[in-house]
């Protein structure tokens, strides 16, 4: 500290006095707050040059005039009087305000006013002390908005984020935790140790030693369960924080919810494991299909050599009857891993679905409610209407199946769906923007989530061993993948089942008149079953002209004609106004060489040898039949 | 007699296919591939051909290509069970570049004659 200076006269004594004051009018000069004295006529008694520099003027040009004059009137009474009036009152006063100062502009100041007393008793000054806080309030505001952004990054964020004691007690969670394990109440988790929140609680006890031992870690995936018991699958990662002397102070958690992960996961090894399964498969019935090439050779071979209507050509007919129905095993197998081209056409699905609602309504036990909800729809897809009905057909019999014993209901519904409800469901690439939804939901048995993941799979089947080939869903899963579209099912054991079909709506139209280009006028004798109305639908879509017939004279009619005369006659063995013997009759009666499909239910009725013999048969097709399995055999008869 | 090559990897069905053209009196010849059949193409001997798609060496569709290519007026008729690999589009594949007919394996064998007799008709009448 600097030592007084000696004093020996009077001269120095009043230079000592001026010097002293030089210093402390430099240090109020100097302050960077404007610092003045103001009487109780509001009138500036006293100011500093900080003030005067703030405001642009000489000091002798302040002193004298009033706060109002200095400041603006409106804001002297609007802001500084009632502060001034309050600390003449005997208050010091601080507030902060926005000023208008000619030298930096309007800016945030603090101000405070100490009462001073000149006279004994009585205030007659303040001392009014103003300082710039704009730059402070800025970066204050910053900080603030900082701390918000990061609240909200926080909170927005599906991510968990706990901060526990070094034993794992939380202290403090964030919203999303409280989502993850679904506790709705803050307090309720607070003081809980997190080991609680562990499926296997050692784990825990596991990872803090990590912790200790690394500090930062991932875990992976862990199972926590929520509040109710459930498991979810989570990844975690932890952060512990030591103090100076490496005594751990306090862990940190991130936690993730990984349950949609893991499903589309799931979903994926799901798709991978039947492309697998197909590819495999495919390769299988390609060995078969030559093996069964050969079988079929030499017995067609031996039949031809063997006499008619005897024992032996009667078990080489029933060699090839088998080789037919093996033949139909290695077509679903390759439908599955799509190994056999669709012939698609337009065809509007809500139609087809009513077609086989209808079909399914004929022969529903009746302890099995079937409800459904078919509005007219314009959307179309490009399918074979043909394989749609047996798609619509096996999920609608596996409903009923699976209610067969205890009854229920079977709902059907069909809506269309836009790309971005579709684009959070489906696993495959999005080719429409606009879907088709069919949804089949029973409340039959249901199944467990490890048998849900299979059904898909070839040969896989719950029934007993001879009911079924366990290949219908296979089927199903290749039609539609072949389609674009996605199956998706989800089930709960004694709840029932629902299977979700998404088809992409086809907006071209470019196959459809390809296909009327050629237009053939196809006699069509049929029993007019929803069955065969699915077929005549797709040959229509296909481009074919189809003539229905009603009774046996109408067929004369139509077949004589020769405007009328169609180019092929399609013969199912369901028709009732005309049995196959008349067919035979009018056919040979009147010579007519138009060529004739006949199209059964199986191999097995291939008994009317009347029919077969007959010649007037040029093709025949068993049930289910494909589209381009009728056309291939249109195109071999016409051309 | 008319000429008929075919080319065929399984032995049993190329054997089968053999005795049945034999049994109606066509000439026979064999490949057991589609390089075999086209390196050793007999051209004046071989009317038509019967060829399965999916074989070692060149497949069936290249064989459809060449042959048509050294000999025009060939008929072709393409037998296939399926892909093994990827899809059996294979079979309409064969149409478009020239196949006269197409067969899925497992097929009538009568058929398939009766489809040979029709294409070597046609080409005598022709």
């Amino acid at each position: 500290m600097k030592r007084k200076p000696e004093i020996t006269d009077g001269n120095d004594f009043l230079k000592y006095l001026t010097k002293e004051k030089d210093i402390s009018d430099q240090i109020i000069n100097h302050s960077r707050s404007m610092i003045s004295i103001v009487n109780r006529d509001y009138i500036y008694e006293k100011v500093n040059s900080t003030f005067c520099n703030a405001h642009q003027l000489v000091l002798d040009t302040i002193l004298g005039k009033s706060l109002g004059d200095i400041w603006g009137h409106d804001t002297f009474q609007n802001v500084i009087k009632r502060n001034v009036d309050l600390c003449f009152s005997g208050k010091t006063v601080k507030y902060e305000a926005l000023f208008d100062t000619p030298k930096s502009g309007k800016r945030h100041f603090e101000v405070v006013f100490r009462p001073l007393s000149v006279e004994p008793g009585k205030i007659t000054h303040l001392l009014a002390e103003t300082f710039d806080i704009n730059d402070l309030k800025k970066s204050k505001q910053a900080v603030k908005e900082k701390e918000e952004e990061l609240r909200k990054f926080e909170t927005n964020l599906p991510i968990g984020f706990l901060r526990c004691d070094p034993k794992g007690k939380i202290l403090n969670a964030n919203k999303a935790f409280l989502g993850i394990t679904e506790c709705h109440d803050e307090k309720s988790i607070n003081n809980v140790n997190l080991r609680s929140f562990y499926l296997q609680e050692q784990l825990f006890d596991i990872q803090i030693d990590q912790l200790k031992d690394c500090h930062s870690m991932n875990f992976g995936r862990v199972s926590l369960k929520n509040c109710s018991g459930k498991e979810i699958p989570c990844r975690i990662s932890g952060f512990l924080a030591v103090n100076k002397s490496g005594a751990p102070t306090s862990i940190d958690f991130a936690v993730e919810d990984c349950s949609r992960e893991l499903m589309l996961e799931n979903r994926l090894l799901q798709a991978q494991k039947l492309e697998t399964i197909g590819a495999l498969a495919g390769g299988i019935a390609h060995d078969f299909n030559n093996i069964l090439a050969t079988i079929s050779g030499y017995s067609e071979m031996l039949h031809d050599d063997l006499p008619k209507n005897s024992d032996l050509s009667d078990k080489v007919s029933k060699i090839q009857g088998a080789v037919k129905k093996a033949q139909s095993i290695t077509n679903q197998i390759l439908t599955f891993s799509r190994q056999i081209e669709q012939e698609k056409v337009l065809t509007n699905v809500s139609e087809v679905l009513k077609e086989t609602i209808g079909f399914v309504r004929s022969s529903i036990p009746s302890n099995v409610e079937l409800k459904s909800r078919i509005p007219k729809m314009k959307a179309n897809v490009l399918a074979d209407p043909t394989q749609l009905f047996r798609v619509f057909l096996n999920l609608m019999t596996n409903a009923i199946q699976a209610m067969e014993e205890h009854g229920g209901l079977l709902s059907v519904n069909i809506s269309t769906v836009e790309r971005e409800f579709v684009l959070h469901e489906l696993n495959r690439a999005i080719v429409a923007d606009e879907y088709v939804l069919l949804t089949f939901k029973d409340t039959g048995e249901g199944m467990d989530p490890s048998l849900m993941g299979r059904i898909f799979e070839p040969f896989f089947t719950t029934r007993d061993v001879g009911k079924g080939t366990g290949l219908g869903l296979s089927v199903i899963h290749g039609i539609i993948t072949e389609m674009e579209g996605e199956i998706l099912v989800s089930s709960k054991r004694k709840e029932g089942s629902v299977f979700n079909v998404y088809l992409p709506v086809s907006k071209n139209y470019s196959d459809l008149k390809a296909a009327t280009v050629c237009r053939k006028k196809i006699l069509f004798i049929t029993g007019n079953k929803y069955e065969s109305r699915i077929l005549s639908l797709a040959l229509e879509s296909a481009g074919y002209e189809l003539i229905y017939i009603s009774d046996e004279r109408n067929f004369v009619n139509i077949i004589t004609d020769t405007k009328e005369r169609p180019d092929l006659v399609i013969y199912m063995n369901d028709s009732r106004q005309i049995k196959p013997e008349d067919l035979v009759k009018i056919f040979s009666g009147l010579k007519i060489l138009t060529p004739c499909v006949l199209i059964t239910d199986s191999i097995e009725e291939l008994s009317d040898e009347k029919l077969l013999n007959s010649g007037i048969i040029k093709q025949h097709l068993t049930k289910p039949v494909s589209l381009k399995e009728i056309r291939n055999a249109i195109q071999e008869l016409i051309r | 007699m008319p000429g008929i090559l075919i080319v065929e990897d399984d032995k049993s069905i190329r054997e089968m296919l053999k005795l049945s053209l034999l049994r109606n009196n066509y000439t026979v010849l064999e490949a057991e591939n589609g390089k075999d059949a086209i390196v050793h193409f007999k051209p004046l001997l071989t009317d038509l051909v019967v060829t399965d798609l999916i074989m070692p060496e060149e497949d069936g569709l290249k064989v459809i290509i060449k042959l048509k290519e050294i000999k025009p007026s060939i008929k072709i008729i393409a037998i296939s069970g399926g892909g093994k690999a990827g899809p059996a589009s294979y079979l309409n594949l064969a149409k478009a570049l020239g196949a006269d007919a197409i067969y899925t394996k497992p097929f009538s064998i009568n058929n398939l004659i009766v489809k040979i007799e029709e294409l070597l008709d046609n080409e005598q009448h022709s």
